[in-house]
């Protein structure tokens, strides 16, 4: 681990994408994650997203239903709109878009959910911390 | 509804870079409708505005509050103190609104958010239209509830200009010809009628022509 660095990741996910049963502890050795549970993912707001940067997330990963399956019919095509709309202004701000990612998921496929989160700390561990989270500038 | 869009994060940074602390202040009204200026778009706004600011190296304390209405002095008062803890005011009310606020914290620079764009309506989701021009003199009954001043490129009124092309504007083909929508709905009013009357030329002094106007309502001043 870099420096000591374990970044933060913070997990939106609706109840469908991802199940209480699931057990995300053992990607703890590689970040922390903090995982928010929504009933639909189109319930992800701006502010939501927004805010856990500012709650001092590296990255933001929204998990959601496959297209054509969601429970609410559109809820995670809203929720991709949002995302986009985020992430278009994370770029303005100078965040950075990659950053922020959304995933169509299957059903409470953990091994999915654990190869995206395991992904994302690969990838942060490559970056620098978040700057607004660290108060440090790129 | 008045229909406004907020202005882009890197306009909005500029203008409120001179204070450190600052009331982000919205209106529950038809900035609200047209997501544009409600409690939610104060929210995520004052969030990117910290997360921008702190990017820079730079700190900004905001205050978020949104009032009910900010062109209607009752509900203004609401936010006097807010105001007064604070340095400048971020408005993502319309031009009206900000104005109005201005009126009333004469001491405070208010800072408009949202450029107000037109009068209209949620055509459907994610679709704002204009429909009135607020002429000051309607003719919808005319023209059976549709208005050629507005949604007419040209403003005509008496008959289509013969341009439009399957039901589309030849100035702007993602319009619908006004006069097509006219007569399809007098023709389903049965009121086709209507447009044997000659209209005369347009008398736009009850308009923008002669500068800003009022309303005196006799029975309410007191």
């Amino acid at each position: 681990m870099r420096n000591g660095f374990k970044p933060v990741i913070t997990v939106f996910h609706c109840v469908k994408s991802l199940g209480d049963e699931t057990d995300l502890s053992a990607l703890e050795d590689n970040a922390e994650i903090r995982s928010i549970k929504i009933p639909c993912s189109s319930m992800v707001k701006d502010v939501f997203l927004l805010r856990a940067f500012e709650a001092g997330a590296d990255a933001v990963v929204v998990l959601v239903c496959p297209e054509g399956e969601c429970r609410y019919v559109d809820g995670n095509i809203r929720a991709k709109k949002r995302v986009q709309r985020v992430k278009n202004l994370l770029d303005e701000i100078g965040i950075g878009s990659e950053r922020l990612g959304i995933f169509n998921m299957p059903s409470h496929d953990e091994a999915a959910v654990s190869h995206i989160i395991q992904k994302t700390a690969s990838e942060l561990m490559a970056r620098e911390p978040a700057p607004a989270a660290y108060g440090v500038k790129l | 509804m008045i229909v406004g869009e907020q202005k882009k994060l890197a306009e909005i940074k500029e203008i409120v870079a001179p204070y450190r602390k600052l009331l982000l202040l919205g209106c529950g009204t038809c900035v609200k409708t047209c997501f544009a200026g409600g409690e939610d778009e104060v929210a995520a706004l004052a969030s990117a505005l910290r997360l921008a600011f702190k990017q820079d190296g730079r700190d900004i304390e905001i205050e978020e509050l949104t009032v009910e209405r900010q062109c209607e002095d009752e509900f203004i008062q609401e936010a006097a103190e807010a105001v007064a803890r604070n340095d400048a005011i971020l408005s993502l009310a319309c031009g009206a609104g900000v104005q109005d606020i201005a009126r009333r914290f004469g001491n405070v620079p208010v800072l408009p958010g949202v450029n107000t764009t037109f009068i209209g309506v949620l055509e459907k989701p994610g679709l704002f239209t204009e429909e009135c021009s607020g002429c000051g003199d309607c003719i919808l009954t005319t023209f059976g509830g549709i208005c050629p001043i507005t949604r007419c490129a040209k403003k005509l009124l008496n008959g289509p200009c013969g341009g439009s092309r399957e039901g589309r504007c030849e100035v702007n083909p993602d319009t619908e010809c006004a006069w097509q929508l006219i007569i399809d709905r007098l023709r389903a009013l049965k009121q086709l009628d209507n447009l044997k009357t000659y209209m005369p030329a347009k008398n736009w002094r009850t308009s923008h022509a002669g500068g800003p106007r009022k309303l005196f309502r006799e029975d309410l001043a007191i």
